[in-house]
């Protein structure tokens, strides 16, 4: 900091990036008296700071927001609905894949079951007669099912 | 009624406790979260579910820290959380636009002011500038940041609330600084505004 006053440089080259320390106070003695000393030559860095200095008093308008007089009346009722939802949801939460569940291994076991039936020794002996009621093909060839046609 | 007390109160259900806890901090944790999110109703709904969770932890208290350092710790997540998730979102409808061919209408420091003749602009223009840029900060810098100018808290404090060093605090808030210092003379530079 010493050199960079000592280098004079302030009097010629702006001081932009000094200037946010500048306003909120946080230079040194010296450093302050050199900023002010350049602010009253320079336009550029005074116009800078009036710059910053508009942007910064936007949280000072800020900072002091009145809350909603509803505030507590809209959590009071937040607070209700947490208290009676969570324990509906957790039935439902346990309930839907319980019965997901139980859905699905009764399809498990019907399928299984409707496999058993299909390969048991009955149901082969049944298969061919309930082919040849189903296949038209092999009652019917088509080529006598295109002469009627004709 | 103390921090204990109150605290005491909520572990054990009581509602008056609750009103009490919530009318003396709702100010003090909804500016915190509006200085990050800089929108009132989404600063309000934040506090609320800052509120919420309170209530629901209350056992997990320890009394460690004190009861409005919890209090900026859970406000400043849950508000790093909601611009999170709310960055997420304008990526996938920036994605969307793309596709649909539309423009994106992403939120960037407009350039294209130079041809207004003096600076007379209003508070709403600078206000949206400051917290452009402040957005623009790295999310450590931006908390620091925030807590120190939103709410003036000490710098012990916030590196009590961030759960860092004093040192590091000290380094965050002066690079915080800095960084909204560029910012802010490259739209000056540019006339942004």
């Amino acid at each position: 900091m010493v050199s960079y006053i000592k280098s004079n440089t302030m009097k010629t080259k702006c001081i932009h990036n000094d200037l946010i320390f500048y306003l909120d106070n946080e230079l040194s003695v010296e450093k302050r008296a050199a900023v002010e000393k350049h602010l009253a030559q320079c336009t550029d860095c005074r116009s800078f700071l009036a710059f910053l200095q508009d942007g910064m008093q936007i949280i000072e308008k800020e900072k002091n927001q009145e809350v909603s007089p509803f505030f507590y009346t809209r959590l009071s009722a937040r607070l209700e609905e947490k208290q009676v939802y969570p324990t509906q949801s957790q039935w439902v939460r346990l309930a839907q894949p319980a019965f997901f569940s139980l859905v699905l291994l009764a399809g498990i076991y019907g399928g299984l079951k409707l496999g058993s039936n299909a390969s048991s020794p009955k149901a082969n002996q049944q298969t061919p007669s309930s082919v040849q009621i189903l296949n038209d093909f092999a009652a019917e060839p088509i080529e006598s099912f295109l002469l009627d046609e004709l | 009624m103390d921090e204990a007390q109150l605290i005491n109160g909520i572990q054990q259900g009581d509602r008056k406790s609750f009103q009490i806890l919530v009318e003396t901090y709702q100010r003090m944790v909804v500016n915190t979260c509006l200085g990050i999110v800089h929108n009132k109703a989404d600063a309000e709904d934040l506090a609320q579910d800052v509120f919420l969770e309170i209530f629901r932890t209350a056992e997990n208290f320890r009394g460690d820290a004190k009861l409005s350092t919890w209090l900026y710790r859970i406000a400043t997540n849950r508000s790093l959380n909601l611009i999170r998730n709310n960055k997420r979102k304008r990526f996938f409808q920036s994605i969307e636009e793309t596709f649909a061919g539309g423009r994106n209408k992403s939120s960037e420091i407009s350039e294209n002011r130079g041809d207004q003749p003096d600076r007379n602009i209003t508070d709403q223009q600078r206000s949206d500038l400051l917290h452009r840029a402040i957005d623009r900060l790295p999310e450590k810098q931006r908390i620091a940041f925030t807590l120190n100018k939103y709410e003036e808290l000490p710098y012990q404090q916030i590196a009590e609330v961030m759960e860092i060093s004093l040192a590091s605090v000290e380094s965050l808030i002066h690079r915080a600084k800095k960084n909204l210092q560029e910012q802010l003379l490259d739209c000056y530079k540019k006339k942004c505004v």
